[in-house]
């Protein structure tokens, strides 16, 4: 009877370490992302899996909510204690005020430590603030106008060399009875993106950059007036109504051959060779927008800036955080990602050409040739201030408001933000 | 003769005139209802090319894609915290609203006026410090975040309502039940429930719905899409469908049969409760 | 009648817990938010006294909202309430016999089906492209009408109370009519005595007996008309460019979008002023019909 008792108890002594040091090591991190469409979900599970598959011992608890919801959503979720512990953001303003509120992981001493080393410069420089380094990029963007080919040639135009030669080509392409250009502008986004590249056109960089500091920014080179009336010189050849439609019903205008170009992201190249109708996928092109040379700004500064992912500052697990963000930034990610999604991370050398698309190759390369890629301006801006600037430039886009106006209410809202800090 | 004849004349045409404008009224009721329904069975290509059109073919499989993309999980949701939250709302509603009905007690009329005065307050109003409050005990982006408040905003309608009818219940029936030697609680659970079987019913109806519909808590307090409940998880859908357009309608259509349903079939005691109460939303 | 001094108690006071817990401690705790400024993801809170509700009533926004809220409450008793009167008065009348009860039922459905499912279905039927409104009126015109009904400024507010009036009205209507069905045989023949035709009837019988209750219906209307958010949050978000906010996505948007939840309490205190004064009206006029 005691000897029966004696192997039990041992037995079960070993059952019993084993659970205490596997459950011991066992780690759960939460992971928020914003992609819930095809093909980027299912990339996300098949990375995860793969991530839990080489480290049994972690477990990731993966969160998708879509963009525009993310925006408001990612606030109420840093509020609380279940924070996410690595999660999706745009460097910037948007990420700025979360840095400044303590939610975001300071990554300077893990990016020291050789990190840095495996990725590119003039990607990683967005996710600084105050000289640290706070987060890691997960794919390069720019945003260039989209053409199609077979349009402009119908119509007998060529791309344009300035901003004035850009007026003429579409006026010409309105005339032939074709939309001009394709906008979808339900959230203000996407005429930020406008903005933001017309912005970086006409406002020198370091002015520029000074104004998107909420503390001391106002707004009032006139260079900002310059970029709005510019816009809405092209208001005129946008679709009808175009505040009232969302921007991917948009682009189908543009894929079906009703509109001759639209203002897309390069992210989204991969989109146009897996859903636009073979007729357009074979005759599209791209240039980036006309330089504007009365612009005090800088010609060839492109708007592009990379998103990327943060780790909480509260995380319970900083170093497997910093581990599965290294991962899901890496390599062997990037290739997945160029392989799968078409996108190209900011590790160096990721992929090479003839490795992926030639047109999602070449437009990298833009991004990577570029000495100053400017960021979004919506994410640059003090959440205060963008609201008011969406509003202003929606009302632009119909015609409602003047830049004048505009530009005077958000000089204004600039203020109310300045006497806060 | 002649006046009977044209008296009945006239009431014919002013009754066909009238059936006219219902019939009217009718179709604009329906029409979009049959235009969702319709289109929800069309491919995306023919609901762009003919809205207006009967489908060629019937297209279920939207139907089968919507549940297995999301809403299986929202109806689950749902109605387990329908359920979970209906329950508790009745239970610990007809204990109070009994309470208040058969007890003299102290303070008895400064409660039941406080209660009451529940009515009056409006979920926007709370629901600030209600996020502030889950997250600190630690129930955010829980069902229990939900059904808790759900519940607080609802009593004041159930103790209402129950307690009314609590009211209109002759004593005799408790007193004897005292006398066979029960105490209140198996008197309320044994003798005064099941009798109240029509008024727990219209309770339970109607304050379903409103937990079956509710939005802003449920956008608010849930973050985790595996939590979602129907009307977020319709929200969400159009944000992941973009230009599925049929796919969303059939998750429209999903989302709305059910109580559409329930209604037809348990008309009478919908309209019960809701004239009770008189709330709306 | 019972043993235990504390027994009444034990029966109301879960439910007490439970309302002061989840409904009257946040209600002033939002009183309380309304003077600091705070957001959602910072733990930190500044006193900032009246500051948020100066902000407030200089933001044209705010006005716009409530100027949104009143058309609604003006839109909704005329078509919900009076109209609903009509077709309470027309269905109970002594014209119809079965019929009443199929269009009793049809008007009645929409208002079972949840808000947001009704606000997505109209977001499809008002779209520009491919909505159901521009295809029937294509039938009419020459070319197709692509109209962006909720995307002009001019239109979206009144078609998102027109997709509300398509829901409520048929509630509306069957309140009235179980009113109308209270009311005694009587009261008629004595008018038919006199030689009332059917519209007299109406007017001097029927609307004076229901007064009660066109009152409690016409103050739901009101309060419902203050408390909107999902209407709007479904179907507009509360744009194009803020011209159909309405208090409650004013309240959320400031709360979520701009990081001002204390700015967005006080939003919610003056929601909770304007429901709640007209909540007491509605109380006070559903007792006197009670009694």
């Amino acid at each position: 009877m005691s000897k029966k008792l004696l192997v039990l108890s041992v037995v079960m002594l070993m059952v019993l370490s084993l659970s205490i040091t596997v459950g011991a090591q066992e780690v759960t991190l939460k992971f928020l992302h914003r992609w819930t469409q095809e093909p980027d979900s299912t990339f996300f599970e098949e990375v995860v899996a793969n991530y839990e598959e080489q480290n049994p011992n972690v477990n990731i608890d993966m969160q998708v909510v879509s963009n525009d919801p993310f925006k408001e959503k990612i606030k109420i979720m840093l509020g609380t204690e279940n924070a996410p512990d690595v999660f999706f953001t745009w460097p910037g303003e948007f990420t700025n005020r979360f840095i400044r509120a303590g939610q975001v992981m300071d990554l300077t001493p893990y990016m020291e430590d050789g990190w840095s080393d495996t990725l590119i410069d003039s990607v990683v420089e967005p996710f600084k603030y105050e000289g640290k380094i706070y987060g890691a990029p997960y794919r390069l963007d720019a945003k260039v106008f989209v053409y199609n080919t077979k349009i402009f040639e119908e119509v007998g135009v060529e791309e344009p060399a300035n901003f004035d030669e850009f007026l003429t080509v579409l006026e010409k392409i309105k005339n032939a009875g074709y939309t001009p250009i394709a906008f979808g502008n339900m959230f203000p986004w996407a005429v930020s993106h406008y903005i933001g590249q017309l912005n970086a056109y006409c406002v020198p960089s370091d002015v520029y950059q000074e104004d998107l500091n909420p503390a001391e920014g106002d707004f009032a080179h006139p260079g900002y007036k310059l970029a709005l009336e510019k816009y809405s010189q092209l208001t005129p050849y946008f679709n009808p109504s175009a505040n009232a439609i969302r921007h991917d019903e948009a682009r189908s205008t543009l894929f079906n051959g009703e509109a001759a170009m639209m203002y897309l992201e390069i992210i989204e190249i991969p989109t146009i060779e897996s859903e636009a109708p073979e007729e357009f996928r074979n005759n599209y092109d791209v240039f980036v927008m006309p330089e504007i040379p009365e612009g005090e700004g800088d010609p060839n500064a492109l708007l592009g800036y990379p998103e990327g992912f943060v780790i909480s500052a509260n995380t319970d697990h900083p170093e497997e955080a910093v581990k599965f963000l290294k991962y899901l930034t890496g390599k062997e990610v990037g290739q997945k990602e160029a392989q799968d999604l078409g996108f190209v991370n900011g590790v160096k050398n990721v992929v090479s050409e003839g490795e992926i698309k030639d047109s999602i190759y070449n437009t990298t390369q833009l991004v990577l040739e570029t000495d100053r890629l400017v960021n979004w301006f919506d994410s640059s801006l003090h959440a205060e201030i963008w609201s008011v600037a969406g509003s202003e430039l929606q009302k632009i886009t119909d015609g409602v408001a003047t830049p004048e106006e505009a530009l005077e209410r958000i000089r204004a809202a600039a203020e109310d933000v300045r006497a806060q800090f | 003769m002649k006046n009977q004849f044209e008296k009945s004349r006239f009431r014919l045409l002013k009754k066909s005139i009238i059936i006219f404008f219902l019939i009217v009224l009718t179709l604009l009721v329906l029409y979009p209802m049959y235009w969702v329904v319709i289109s929800s069975l069309k491919t995306n290509s023919e609901f762009l090319s003919s809205p207006l059109a009967f489908p060629s073919e019937l297209q279920f499989e939207n139907y089968i894609q919507a549940w297995q993309q999301g809403f299986s999980r929202y109806f689950f949701n749902s109605i387990l915290i329908n359920i979970v939250s209906v329950v508790l709302t009745v239970s610990v509603g007809a204990a109070c609203a009994y309470g208040l009905a058969r007890f003299k007690f102290k303070g008895r009329n400064i409660i039941f006026y406080t209660i009451l005065a529940g009515l009056l307050l409006s979920p926007q109003v709370a629901v600030l410090p209600l996020y502030k409050l889950l997250v600190r005990i630690n129930l955010y982006n829980t069902y229990w975040a939900l059904i808790l408040p759900y519940v607080g905003f609802r009593l004041p309608f159930a103790i209402f309502l129950m307690r009314s009818y609590f009211l209109s219940i002759p004593r005799e029936i408790e007193e004897s039940a005292y006398i066979d030697g029960c105490n209140s609680f198996t008197t309320f659970i044994k003798i005064v429930l099941p009798i109240s079987k029509p008024i727990i019913a219209s309770a339970a109806i109607v304050t379903s719905r409103f937990f079956w519909n509710e939005f802003l808590f449920a956008l608010i307090f849930i973050e985790d899409s595996a939590k979602y409940t129907i009307p977020i998880g319709l929200s969400h859908f159009r944000n992941t469908l973009t230009t599925n357009y049929t796919g969303m309608l059939a998750g429209i259509t999903i989302a709305a049969l059910p109580m559409v349903i329930l209604f037809l079939v348990m008309q009478k005691q919908f309209i019960k409760g809701l004239t009770a109460g008189s709330v709306k939303g | 009648m019972f043993k235990n001094k504390y027994t009444p108690y034990l029966f109301i006071l879960p439910a007490l817990i439970l309302i002061l817990i989840f409904v009257y401690i946040p209600i002033v705790q939002n009183f309380y938010f309304s003077f600091f400024r705070m957001n959602s993801y910072s733990p930190g809170q500044t006193f900032i006294g009246l500051d948020n509700y100066k902000d407030i009533f200089q933001n044209d926004i705010f006005y716009t909202a409530i100027v949104n809220n009143v058309w609604y409450a003006v839109i909704s008793l005329i078509v919900q309430v009076g109209l609903g009167l009509v077709l309470a008065i027309t269905l109970e009348s002594k014209l119809l016999g079965k019929e009443r009860k199929f269009f009793r039922t049809i008007y009645f459905i929409p208002s079972v089906i949840a808000i947001a499912a009704v606000g997505l279905m109209f977001y499809y039927i008002y779209n520009p492209n491919l909505g159901l409104l521009n295809a029937v009126i294509s039938m009419f015109t020459e070319g197709n009408f692509r109209y962006a009904w909720l995307g002009d400024p001019n239109t979206a507010i009144f078609a998102v109370i027109a997709m509300s009036q398509w829901q409520f009205t048929g509630y509306i209507m069957i309140l009235l009519i179980v009113a109308i069905q209270k009311i005694p045989q009587e009261l008629y023949e004595v008018a038919e005595i006199d030689g009332a035709s059917s519209f007299q009837k109406a007017i001097y019988v029927t609307i004076p007996q229901i007064k009660e209750m066109i009152l409690v219906t016409s103050v739901i209307t009101v309060i419902g008309a203050f408390k909107l958010f999902t209407e709007i949050f479904v179907t507009t978000r509360g744009g194009p460019y803020d011209t159909t906010q309405v208090l409650g996505t004013f309240m959320y948007k400031t709360a979520f979008f701009y990081d001002k939840m204390g700015y967005a309490a006080a939003i919610a205190v003056i929601i909770f002023f304007i429901t709640f004064t007209t909540s007491v009206f509605q109380i006070k006029f559903a007792n006197k019909g009670e009694d």
